[in-house]
């Protein structure tokens, strides 16, 4: 048992903060989140060049055989600029299912291309009726022959208008909210049928409304077993969970460090706020939930590297007390910054925004609370 | 960075499971003389009687994972009882600022659970404000001993003690931090007088210590006089580490589990409901956050970093769970929680329960109220310090 990061993990690490530091100034955000797709195709490159792309998959597969921890490590950093490129959607969740399930064919075909950047990827897994439910699928897939044919929709599929090919749960067989007869298919996004509505979130990334209408798909593109692609799916959106919530605890870091500054700065009443013990003891809270997320992140990750199954409880738990910690640090810092805090013009409402969306992402406290409450 | 055993601590965690299952106490055997058989076993077994103490004052020196792993295995195991004021608190003092003749003197009795020691910390006008004490030492003319007049509060188990490690002025001309000194002396004796505080739980544990004209020999001092103070900072932190209690808190919440379980509601237990079970989840998921926080301290201890703000978090977020468990167990008694006569009433734990509630109050005000924690997170960790008025 050891906490220490390895040499190459302190490497990886220093090398994603300095590329945040270099590039992810507010107003290089704002204006890249606002351009096309959202994020910025030339900084994608440079992940692949620098080999993040391909950290999490196996030397086997064209990567650098990391796991969930080298995830961790760099979404982190990623929180603390608010990275926008589509790591999550395209390497964790959408690469994380290939990776467990494809044929060797699909693999070689797109996780080699995923890795050097030539092609993104997203995965759509929730729908209007679903809320944070995995197994409630009413997207349908018939087999016809050797292909598949998909008929329903995907919602709030992140970063999908500049994905080439998406990773989507249907059903192929069962009730509509069963974890059997679930199946994953990697569509090329311009399949014909295939309706994309994009759109801004709240937070300065963007998200997709998807339609299938009799949309064909060789079953080649199968991913995992048929009707058993509820395990692969489980596994690629916990390792997500780990990775939002890294991002979080990286979000929280600078909540915190930023209010610390401002009320060291800012004075009134003739004094700088921070003198004040009230604002003093409000900020020790938010200090002690990122430790208190960061700890519980540790757990959760190192538990999953161990055993996945096993640690399915922790996870549940660790998603429900970042959702909470990161909201009560995002509010407190917007609060502990008063008028200025509810402006456009701080950092600190842009990193509230991201914590409040990382909690609808995959479960919310409720969610998961509820999850590990029932946990047998 | 990994959570996999070693085969190594695989085998201590086989070889301590083993020691606790070979030495549980046998029917109709005296507590007592278990207790003292124990620690001598545990000792010979490979200074198992001292966990914490460092290697070279005889600890086991173990690695953080197997401080783990012993954390863990006392958790789930009956062990006899100790208590951390002296080998905890005053050891690790006399460790670092004793001379080599004072720690020949007291550690081999406090190892041997031979001498119980009590700490003589707070005054009835020092209370979070320690420093503020006024219990006087004065040496006398010929430089040999020191007379000390003045009161104690709050200390636990005094009425039990043999010994007490005690705050005291010595000079009051400089800021109250400074001019404390750090005595030890004996309990029995005359000019000590010890009074009994029943708490809200109707228990006695604290009390209140008077000193009249108590002589001290000047070889009792621990380091110099006039920077007890500095002593004492070192002998808080020790304390706020162990308070947090984290694998008693792992205990308590399966008993808490199982308490509620044996109340029936509707068709099933009080764990079915799903409002109650959510404040038990809630609990739980806080607590493995902290466990790792402890991991988290304890790793950058053994990497040669100060004990540092991990302490106070864990004192804080430690105390409170407890007293969450403890309030829950007051809501598992539902209707029986206020019966408190002699006779039981209601589920067995109702009143034990209640008890322990009320007392658990004091957890998040002892070794410094979790509000002093803040401070001092505020100015040692976030750099906060409060300037003067303009």
């Amino acid at each position: 048992m050891n906490f220490e990061l390895s040499e190459e993990q302190k490497m990886i690490q220093q090398s994603v903060e300095r590329f945040v530091q270099e590039n992810y100034d507010l107003p290089t955000r704002v204006k890249l989140s606002g351009d096309g797709v959202g994020f910025s195709k030339e900084y994608w490159n440079s992940m692949a060049e620098l080999g993040w792309l391909g950290l999490p998959f196996s030397e086997d597969d064209g990567g650098f055989g990391g796991n969930q921890i080298d995830v961790i490590v760099i979404m982190e950093q990623f929180g603390r600029g608010l990275v926008l490129e589509p790591y999550l959607s395209s390497v964790v969740m959408a690469g994380g299912a290939i990776k467990r399930g494809g044929s060797d064919k699909l693999k070689q075909e797109f996780l080699s291309s995923l890795i050097e950047g030539s092609k993104q990827l997203s995965f759509g897994y929730a729908e209007l009726q679903s809320r944070f439910d995995l197994d409630d699928v009413a997207t349908t897939a018939k087999k016809e022959g050797d292909t598949y044919v998909i008929n329903g929709q995907k919602s709030m599929v992140l970063n999908a208008e500049s994905a080439d090919a998406i990773v989507v749960s249907v059903r192929t067989d069962g009730a509509q909210v069963d974890k059997n007869g679930i199946s994953l298919f990697l569509v090329d996004a311009d399949s014909k049928g295939v309706e994309m509505e994009s759109f801004p979130t709240v937070d300065g990334l963007r998200a997709s409304e998807i339609s299938f209408e009799n949309v064909e798909v060789d079953s080649s593109r199968l991913i995992g077993p048929i009707n058993e692609g509820f395990g692969i799916l489980q596994e690629a959106t916990n390792d997500a969970i780990l990775a939002l919530c890294a991002e979080a605890v990286g979000a929280m870091e600078v909540l915190y460090k930023d209010t610390v500054e401002y009320t060291q700065q800012r004075e009134q009443f003739d004094h700088p706020l921070s003198d004040f013990q009230v604002l003093q003891h409000r900020m020790v809270d938010m200090f002690m939930e990122y430790e208190q997320s960061k700890s519980m992140l540790l757990r959760a990750t190192l538990e999953t590297v161990q055993d996945p199954i096993a640690a399915q409880k922790t996870i549940h738990g660790l998603k429900y007390l970042v959702g909470k910690s990161g909201i009560f640090v995002g509010e407190n810092a917007v609060q502990l910054h008063g008028g200025m805090g509810v402006t456009e013009e701080l950092r600190v409402g842009h990193y509230f925004k991201r914590l409040i969306v990382i909690d609808s992402i995959l479960g919310n406290t409720d969610f998961h609370l509820h999850k590990f409450t029932n946990f047998d | 960075m990994d959570i996999d055993l070693s085969a190594e601590d695989l085998e201590f965690k086989q070889e301590v499971r083993d020691f606790f299952e070979e030495n549980q106490m046998k029917p109709g055997e005296d507590y007592f003389s278990w207790r003292l058989e124990w620690f001598k076993k545990a000792r010979e077994k490979g200074n198992w009687d001292v966990p914490k103490w460092p290697e070279k004052f005889g600890g086991p020196g173990w690695t953080p994972t197997q401080h783990y792993i012993w954390e863990q295995e006392t958790a789930k195991a009956t062990i006899p009882f100790d208590l951390p004021f002296g080998l905890g608190m005053l050891a690790p003092i006399l460790m670092s600022y004793g001379t080599e003749e004072q720690r020949e003197r007291f550690l081999p009795d406090i190892r041997d659970r031979k001498v119980n020691w009590c700490q003589g910390y707070s005054e009835p006008g020092a209370g979070s404000d320690l420093a503020n004490l006024k219990t006087k030492a004065v040496l006398s003319e010929d430089g040999t001993h020191y007379v000390v007049n003045g009161s104690k509060i709050w200390t636990t188990l005094a009425h039990m003690a043999d010994w007490i490690f005690c705050l005291t002025r010595t000079d009051d001309s400089g800021i109250k931090q400074q001019g404390i000194t750090f005595l030890l002396f004996p309990m029995k004796q005359e000019g000590i007088e010890v009074k009994p505080i029943i708490t809200l739980g109707g228990s006695h544990t604290v009390n209140t210590v008077h000193f009249t004209d108590v002589k001290v020999p000047v070889e009792n001092r621990v380091g110099e006089e006039g920077k007890g103070w500095t002593y004492a900072k070192g002998l808080l932190e020790h304390e706020r580490t162990g308070l947090a209690g984290l694998s008693r808190s792992l205990v308590a919440l399966e008993k808490l589990k199982d308490n509620a379980q044996s109340i029936t509601r509707g068709n099933g237990t009080l764990m079915d409901d799903s409002g109650y079970k959510s404040k038990i989840a809630e609990l739980e998921i806080d607590l493995m956050a902290t466990e790792y926080t402890e991991l988290r301290s304890l790793a950058s201890a053994s990497a040669g970093e100060e004990l540092g703000p991990e302490s106070s978090i864990l004192k804080l977020k430690g105390t409170e769970i407890q007293q969450r468990i403890q309030k829950l167990t007051v809501e598992a008694s539902g209707v029986f929680a206020s019966a408190w006569g002699d006779k039981p009433v209601g589920p067995h734990f109702s009143k034990g329960g209640m008890a322990g509630y009320l007392n658990s109050r004091y957890y998040t005000i002892y070794g410094g109220a979790s509000e002093v924690q803040k401070d001092v997170i505020a100015k040692n960790v976030l750099g906060l310090t409060r300037s003067k008025t303009k």
